[in-house]
């Protein structure tokens, strides 16, 4: 039954499809068979960073050489001509890549054009490059133009990000800040409806939008909608007929929309956590599935004279192919810990193997006992020589994460961020505290000035009633002790009145994190990772705000939080704009979108919450990704912003 | 989705194309314009890298398709017994390999040509790149080609290896009755018959030694005409143990085979890996002379210095 194939293939990943969406472009938007014979076909890849952005986390540099790429190159740089081959460009058809590109067809560097735009281009700017094409005489070098639709990121099969090169045009601060003008804001939003229409149509479904009232996420939701519609009812030309969606129709149902937005929520973002992905953003520099680790090689004794020593800088893709990341990404930090020395352990019995044979085989020839031990050895001996390129695999991938945990470890230890994220916990969960606020922040061990910031920052958007005034400056007073700026505690303040959750301050759920007790040790001795003083922490589940949102309008649940969300159908003839959603049962597929920035914290809540639903699946997207250093400095420009706008105001 | 807008592309350049003459610019923009029109119209003077790899390419193509047509022929194991449309004699078979063989040689040898010089007159460094990459892709695609070769000629080889051990051994309902036989006619005739010198050539030294006790023990009844019931059974039971015998010699001996095989499979990995090392270790021996000549150059200078010193 076709429908029972399609519901099948129903959750191909976005990942997947945008993979595919790029290696079809790359063959000349021709789909890609792969043939064991076949002749070479060679091409130059010209991007812009854009393209890059997109592309990079998808395929390695022997993806692109294995689709006969020979050259990559961006497009505002130095081309030489090269004579007789094609070109592929991937670009945003903006001013100055138009002007690029005309450029590049008066020079007649390449011998044939494809050109593929990321997102939709003009009528207008199309005429400018047939007249470029004309003027050079190289229209007929012109052999595909084509709009691509992928104007977004994807990060994880279930994760994306709007973009990257001009995420500052989309970040929480220019969505919040005070005196953005209407026509700023348009373009804000055009922007961002821009990209989730490529994710849609990508996706190869049009879903059904639910969004909260009186926010960006709204202005996104109405934008939205408008652009779906108008591209269903232009029945010719719409990117949502049967056979473009073709093998990855959604199953029976249409997924869900939520769309959030980032100030229902503010405690997240400044959350500490524990696990692996999480950590890794948080603590170290990680963008675009690219780690960057500063390696300091142990200066200690120096010899009077020596020049001090650089520190290495190692970078390391985190991939899909990274069979250690993908199963533990979500995991908490110790069981990392533990699983990168059982690797190694396995690992080790494995080279010792092959050594071992290496010893047999020199008895060779010796006496006839050897010789019939010999017998199985071969074999053995051929499959150890086989897996060798994947033992060494396995090594690579054991050193990578090895060193990134190591990292991860050491700011954990420095900065006692078990600590803080027990404690965090706590307070989110409204449990009672063994210990006083106060005295954390006023620890000088434990924590950077922003670490103990963001612990209060928690405490006082979680907490019931706000704390007295008295408790207040004493506070204030510890923090600034400690050496923290205020200003994020000001704009948080006003954040709070202002919200409407004011009221109702969100609340994380009821469960809590139980605390192993200290550990001294987690491994036995010879172990990398001794994780003295560290405690092993257990998460237990709780779901964040975003996470019980998406529950209830998933689930079909009636909660006020999200009773009054609005609801639209793109496909529905009449713009409705009743909250009473038309479909009474549950959705199988959803993606939540978060206006004003995510973490991975979130994604991994969302992550864990399906994990128990069979059958179900959740994308995760936010206009951008920041860790919670990030986000403070943020909040810090838009309480600037706030002060100079209304001076009146606090 | 991506959507195609080349028509649209076209469109625009007509409509751009009227825009212009009705705003009477010329097409083209004059003058220089006609040049290039004129350099247009002659043919793209096509770079001389790129016509010679294309020519290797197409070379490895038809190398290619030559394999593939004559593959099915080639593989054919029965073909001693197919009419004369399949037939492909042993000396056919050895002509495409040695066809296949020169040729894949000659095309190696080309495309080593075309790298020494490739990067001459070149300055640019990303052509240099591009042309080192369109070598690596056409060398990939003829090891890929050769890899059809290789692996129908290691087809072949099993067959001749597996025909050469089905015609030395006899099947099993054969070889009872040839047993049978055996037995029969060692009583009556001691010397070897000659059907069985196929199996005797192979184990020389087990049968005799086999043969001589049992030879021994009906040494009695070899002048007889008739055999007692007991002796028949004697060697009914001698019948059998030969047969096991020679089962499990069989099996021994396709063990080897087997070991042989993956021996050489494994030999063939090693030369990869050993010319693939070998680049590497010429690269290090390099660097370790140059080290060694800075090294000495250092202790010279040094020498001297101290020399120099100790006159102040």
């Amino acid at each position: 039954m076709v429908g029972v194939k399609m519901a099948a293939a129903a959750a191909a990943s976005i990942r997947e499809r945008q993979t595919v969406a790029l290696k079809r472009m790359l063959n000349f938007n021709v789909p890609h068979v792969k043939n064991s014979t076949g002749e070479p076909v060679w091409k130059v890849l010209i991007y812009d960073r854009f393209g890059q952005d997109i592309i990079s986390p998808l395929l390695s540099v022997k993806e692109l050489r294995d689709m006969g790429i020979t050259l990559h190159l961006l497009l505002h740089s130095d081309r030489d001509p090269i004579p007789d081959v094609p070109a592929v460009y991937f670009v945003m058809p903006s001013e100055e890549n138009i002007d690029r590109m005309c450029q590049d067809l008066r020079n007649q560097l390449y011998e044939s054009y494809y050109l593929n735009f990321i997102s939709a281009i003009s009528r207008s700017k199309l005429e400018d490059i047939a007249n470029a094409a004309l003027a050079a005489s190289a229209v007929a070098q012109v052999a595909k133009v084509f709009d691509q639709y992928l104007n977004f990121i994807t990060l994880e099969d279930d994760m994306f990000v709007l973009c990257n090169q001009n995420k500052e045009l989309v970040s929480y601060r220019a969505i919040n800040r005070p005196d953005i003008t209407d026509t700023e804001m348009e373009t804000v939003m055009d922007t961002i409806v821009d990209s989730l229409f490529c994710f849609f149509v990508t996706l190869g479904a049009v879903p059904i939008i639910r969004c909260s009232r009186g926010t960006a996420a709204e202005m996104v939701a109405v934008k939205l909608d408008k652009k779906l519609r108008e591209n269903l009812r232009d029945a010719r030309n719409s990117l949502f007929t049967g056979d473009t969606l073709g093998a990855g129709q959604f199953s029976f149902q249409r997924p869900l929309l939520v769309l959030v937005d980032r100030n229902i929520d503010l405690a997240t973002p400044l959350h500490h956590t524990w696990t692996y992905q999480a950590l890794v953003h948080d603590v170290l520099d990680f963008h675009l599935n690219r780690v960057n680790l500063e390696e300091s090689s142990g200066v200690e004794n120096s010899p009077a004279g020596a020049r001090p020593k650089r520190k290495n800088k190692k970078s390391y893709d985190l991939t899909p192919v990274d069979k250690f990341w993908q199963k533990h990404k979500g995991s908490p930090f110790p069981e990392v810990a533990e699983s990168v020395q059982q690797e190694l352990e396995s690992y080790r019995a494995q080279e010792d193997e092959v050594k071992r044979l290496k010893s047999i085989m020199g008895l060779e020839g010796e006496d006839e006992g050897a010789i019939s031990m010999l017998s199985d050895n071969t074999a053995k001996l051929t499959s150890a020589v086989s897996s060798l390129p994947e033992l060494l695999e396995k090594k690579r991938l054991i050193d990578l994460h090895t060193n990134v945990a190591t990292a991860v470890l050491e700011h954990i230890k420095a900065r006692k961020l078990d600590v803080y994220f027990e404690y965090e916990e706590k307070i989110m969960s409204k449990t009672t505290l063994d210990k006083s606020l106060l005295d954390i922040i006023s620890d000088p061990d434990a924590g950077t000035p922003e670490d103990k910031m963001r612990l209060f920052l928690i405490y006082y958007i979680s907490a019931q009633q706000a704390p007295s005034e008295a408790d207040l400056e004493q506070y204030k007073k510890a923090l600034t002790d400690a050496g923290c700026n205020l200003n994020p505690l000001q704009y948080i303040k006003q954040w709070k009145a202002f919200a409407k959750m004011a009221s109702a301050p969100a609340s994380y759920g009821n469960t809590t994190t139980k605390s192993m007790g200290l550990l001294s040790r987690v491994m036995n001795t010879g172990s990398q990772f001794v994780m003295e003083g560290v405690k092993n922490l257990v998460l237990k589940q709780q779901n964040l705000p975003v996470t019980r949102i998406l529950d209830n309008l998933m689930e079909m649940k009636s909660n006020p939080e999200t009773d009054d969300y609005r609801y639209f159908d793109p496909k529905m003839l009449r713009g409705n704009d009743s909250s009473v959603p038309r479909n009474k049962n549950p959705f199988q597929e959803a993606i939540v979108f978060v206006v004003g920035g995510g973490n991975y914290i979130e994604y991994q809540n969302l992550v864990d919450y399906i994990k128990g639903k069979q059958g179900k699946h959740i994308l995760y997207g936010c206009s951008e990704l920041f860790n919670a250093t990030q986000f403070i400095k943020q909040v810090k420009c838009v309480f600037h912003l706030l002060l100079l706008t209304y001076p009146k105001l606090l | 989705m991506a959507v195609d807008i080349t028509l649209l592309f076209r469109a625009s350049v007509k409509t751009v194309k009227t825009r212009n003459k009705a705003l009477g610019v010329a097409v083209g923009g004059g003058v220089d314009g006609s040049r290039d029109e004129l350099f247009r119209r002659s043919p793209r003077p096509k770079g001389d890298f790129s016509s010679r790899a294309r020519e290797v390419i197409s070379h490895i193509g038809k190398l290619r398709d030559f394999l593939l047509e004559h593959r099915k022929d080639y593989i054919n194991a029965y073909s001693h017994i197919m009419s004369e449309y399949g037939k492909m004699t042993d000396t056919e078979r050895d002509q495409i390999d040695q066809d296949a063989q020169t040729f894949m040689r000659t095309c190696s040898e080309a495309i080593q040509q075309l790298r020494a010089q490739a990067h001459k007159e070149i300055h640019s460094q990303q052509v240099k790149e591009h042309r080192s990459a369109v070598l690596d892709f056409i060398e990939d695609y003829l090891k890929r080609v050769c890899k059809l070769y290789s692996e129908q000629r290691a087809i072949r080889v099993k067959r001749v290896v597996d025909k050469k051990r089905l015609s030395k051994l006899e099947p099993e309902p054969n070889t009872k009755t040839k047993e049978s036989m055996f037995s029969e006619k060692v009583s009556q005739n001691p010397s070897k018959d000659s059907e069985e010198k196929p199996i005797t050539e192979e184990y020389p030294e087990k049968i005799p030694a086999e043969a001589q006790p049992e030879l021994g023990s009906w040494g009695d009844g070899r002048g007889e005409d008739e055999l007692s019931p007991e002796e028949i059974q004697m060697f009914e039971q001698e019948n059998q143990r030969l047969i096991g015998e020679m089962n499990s010699l069989f099996d021994e001996v396709r063990q080897i085979e087997g070991k042989v095989v993956e021996i050489s499979r494994l030999q063939e990995i090693f030369t990869e890996k050993v010319l693939q090392q070998e680049a590497e270790i010429d690269s290090i021996h390099q660097l370790v002379v140059g080290a060694t000549e800075n090294i000495k150059e250092g202790n010279e200078d040094i020498r001297e210095d101290s020399k120099i010193r100790l006159q102040d």
